[in-house]
């Protein structure tokens, strides 16, 4: 995906063609919804030099996915967007949605989407009126009201990307890319517009050499999102070949498919159908069936849980996951960071000790 | 419960338990009419029932460690509907008052520690921790904490229960309902609220299923009742701190809000807070202050910092300060308005989405807005808690706001609510007076 175009450009030529932006937060929401209106959601994971504006806000407890997107707000780096979409991921976003409605001039509408914590068909019929509500609300805004075949037609170019990006992820550890190369292009998912990601990650799938064997140690990367990206090169560095992904920036959001003739009803399914994951709430015993399953169809030898300092919804269930893991004969690791700065010697260190164990 | 375990059950906790309990209560209300007997130049008397508070408490612990002769035991978040348990007959722990008191007794650290050698994070909520300790090692203050048969967790007060809750299914490997209440950034949809009062019908189902016998309705609106009235009660109990000087600080309320928050819907809870308030309004006929002199007045937000209570409370009382509210302790009064007994499950749907950490911050602040002005409040403390952050973020932009807005002092005060790590006495004591300083100009 050499040609593929940065955010900014994509920003720009969105903007030409007269579209509008919106900045979304972590983790889950429907980018068929947006897209439906002629808005491209542009996600904000807060990492990159976004400084510590959000301090002036935000207690130092507050994880640095949140005080990375503040800083980016307060900073001006999210000028173009129009419009700001929280999902309700977690009590910090929780918080930084509520901040920007209450205390913080968001300068911008603010959209939160909350997400039930639960699977079951009233989970499911919530979910599908709170897409509702913001269709309404970006109706409002836009002036345009989509019809259920617009909302199906973007539904469909959105499952079109995902399964592009699943066959990307099938493959992660195969194709000879460095980690960090591969992670730019699966995260190009985070601001292309859907079949612009499918032009372009199926061109990388053809164009690129394919390896029997991965080249490294097998290994499964978990977190919330791989920042500062010095982390992969690390990796790459201590000879790891990560083959499997459960970032909630990537993995997490392989989504199920859907056939469900209404278009909320789609949605709605569709994001509670995903891979099962901490910030969904999920119950632990799936999160680690999931992982070693994973595990076993990549032939992973360890697993790197490469967790956001401050991090709940991620630090409940590491202990279980690592348990369960090494009950599978699975190495594990657990590191801790804050994605605003760049990664430790230490870390390094640590992650080369892993890898010595399993030479 | 089978005969031989019912007459089990009525002799350890009806008969010797009870007795025994109302012997120590007796003696402490002898010891406290004794002259001389409380020392404190700064701080009145605890109020008289105070002896009887202990008994309400100490015979809800005992229920639980004889509750496995034949009563089904539920684990529960503080802000989980708790009727439905409580008319289907359910033995109710809340794992957080729990934590709490392992608190009070010191030792929540070591507890937390065990946590953490277990692999969890020193960053998790210190009652998750206290708790999760507490499970791994057996280890209570309390004699004995019964095993749940059904665990309910309801996400109206922050998202952490619902991993550690999560956490305690896979351990125990009993049923988890969960009640998800969608958070309220604005005012409350109808859809959320149908959203939450399906679940309650769900979580009826799976009680009922547990506990091996059917929701009674007329058992269900009557738990209601007793709910409204105690948290009636309750409201009037902290409004009695508007009155100058204040007869109860929030220091005090944050230990007699224990029946609000673990004995609700039971007849004893109503009985204990109408004699509560009959007292305090007795105070207040006489002026007699909680803090004998009373010079200013503070309101506090957050959690209490449950090992260092004592400590907060005497060293304000030196300085003449009573704090006399917390959003904290209001929070348990502030809905009964909405508890309906003859529409128990959909009055259920509505109040259990309207807690005050289910709301925004926006509606945090006009909370501390409106309580500086009715309990004439000269300043705010703001407790920063690292471990509750559904509470404490907003508090910055909250207390620059009120300062500003009401000119009144607010100080972020930061701690932990139940891991003694993060408090360092000396750092606070000289945070404390300088705001003190600064109250008292
Ligand atoms: S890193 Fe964790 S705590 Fe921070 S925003 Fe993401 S899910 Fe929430
Ligand atoms: S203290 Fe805060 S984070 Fe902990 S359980 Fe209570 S509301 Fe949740």
């Amino acid at each position: 995906m050499d040609s593929t175009p940065t955010r900014t450009q994509v920003i720009a030529e969105h903007k030409r063609s007269g579209g509008r932006i919106a900045a979304v937060f972590p983790v889950h929401y429907s980018r068929a919804l947006f897209r439906a209106f002629n808005i491209l959601p542009v996600e904000v994971w807060g990492g990159g030099r976004t400084g510590n504006a959000g301090d002036a806000h935000l207690q130092a407890y507050t994880c640095s996915v949140v005080r990375g997107v503040l800083s980016a707000h307060l900073t001006g780096m999210l000028r173009d967007a129009e419009l700001y979409c929280v999902p309700h991921t977690c009590d910090s976003l929780q918080g930084l949605g509520s901040l920007f409605l209450d205390l913080v001039d968001p300068g911008r509408p603010v959209i939160p989407i909350y997400l039930p914590r639960d699977e079951g068909p009233a989970a499911v019929a919530f979910m599908a009126s709170e897409l509702r509500a913001i269709y309404d609300r970006l109706a409002e805004l836009t002036g345009s009201r989509p019809s259920d075949a617009d909302l199906q037609r973007a539904i469909d170019r959105e499952c079109e990307a995902d399964s592009v990006l699943a066959a990307m992820l099938e493959l992660q550890g195969r194709l000879a890319l460095p980690a960090r190369a591969f992670y730019a292009a699966a995260r190009s998912r985070e601001y292309l517009p859907a079949e612009q990601f499918a032009a372009a990650g199926r061109r990388l799938l053809e164009t690129t050499v394919r390896r029997e064997e991965p080249a490294g140690v097998p290994i499964l990367l978990s977190g919330i999102v791989p920042e500062p990206e010095e982390i992969l090169d690390q990796l790459d560095a201590a000879g790891a070949s990560i083959v499997a992904d459960d970032m909630a920036c990537c993995g997490r959001r392989n989504y199920a498919m859907s056939t469900n003739s209404d278009p909320f009803g789609r949605m709605a399914e569709q994001i509670l159908g995903g891979p099962p994951d901490s910030t969904r709430g999920v119950a632990v015993e799936r999160r680690l069936a999931h992982l070693l399953s994973l595990a076993s169809a990549r032939r992973v030898r360890a697993a790197v849980f490469y967790e956001v300092k401050f991090c709940e919804p991620e630090a409940f269930y590491l202990p279980q996951l690592r348990r369960g893991l090494e009950e599978a004969g699975i190495k594990t690791l657990a590191l801790e960071v804050d994605i605003s700065e760049r990664p430790s010697h230490q870390i390094a260190t640590r992650i080369e000790a892993l890898l010595e164990t399993l030479a | 419960m089978s005969l031989a375990n019912q007459l089990r059950y009525h002799l350890n906790v009806s008969i010797v338990g009870n007795s025994v309990l109302r012997l120590q209560r007796w003696q402490g209300e002898w010891q406290m009419s004794r002259p001389g007997s409380w020392q404190n130049a700064h701080i009145a008397p605890p109020v008289a029932v105070a002896p009887r508070l202990k008994e309400l408490i100490s015979r809800h612990y005992l229920k639980g460690q004889y509750a496995h002769l034949g009563r089904k035991v539920a684990w529960v978040t503080s802000g989980a509907p708790v009727e439905f348990l409580v008319a289907l007959g359910y033995f109710v722990l809340y794992p957080e008052n729990h934590a709490a008191v392992c608190g009070i007794r010191r030792m929540s650290e070591s507890l937390c520690t065990a946590a953490e050698d277990a692999g969890y994070s020193p960053d998790l909520c210190s009652y998750a921790r206290t708790d999760i300790g507490s499970v791994l090692t057996g280890k209570t203050p309390v004699g004995k904490v019964p095993r749940p048969d059904v665990l309910v967790c309801c996400t109206n007060i922050c998202q952490t229960v619902l991993f550690w809750y999560r956490v305690l299914a896979h351990h125990f490997n009993v049923p988890l309902i969960v009640i998800d209440t969608p958070f309220l950034y604005t005012e409350a949809t109808e859809r959320a609220v149908a959203y939450v009062k399906a679940q309650l019908e769900d979580a009826v189902i799976v009680a009922e299923r547990v506990a091996g016998r059917s929701l009674g309705f007329d058992k269900l609106k009557q738990a209601t009742r007793y709910s409204r009235q105690a948290c009636e009660l309750w409201m009037k109990i902290m409004e009695c701190g508007q009155h100058r000087p204040a007869p109860i600080t929030a220091f005090d309320e944050f230990f007699h809000m224990a029946p609000i928050v673990e004995m609700r819907g039971e007849a004893f809870t109503v009985d204990y807070y109408a004699a509560l308030l009959a007292e305090l309004e007795q105070r207040k006929a006489n002026n007699i202050g909680a803090v004998t002199v009373e010079s200013k007045r503070l309101l506090w937000d957050n959690l209490p910092v449950w090992h260092r209570v004592r400590w907060l409370s005497e060293m304000l009382a030196e300085r003449q300060v009573a704090l006399v509210a917390s959003t904290y302790t209001n929070a348990w009064g502030e809905l009964a308005h909405l508890v309906d007994p003859e529409r128990p499950m959909e009055s259920a749907a509505t109040v259990y989405l309207h807690p005050i950490l289910n709301r925004g911050t926006g509606h945090k602040l006009k909370t501390m807005r409106r309580m500086v002005d009715d309990y004439q409040a000269d300043g705010v403390i703001l407790h920063s808690d690292r471990s509750c952050k559904p509470y404490s973020i907003g508090q910055i932009g909250q207390r620059n706001r009120l300062a500003d807005e009401l000119g009144a002092p607010a100080l972020l005060l930061e701690a932990d609510h139940n891991d003694p790590r993060a408090f360092s006495n000396e750092q606070v004591a000289t945070r404390l007076s300088a705001f003190l300083e600064l109250l008292e100009k």
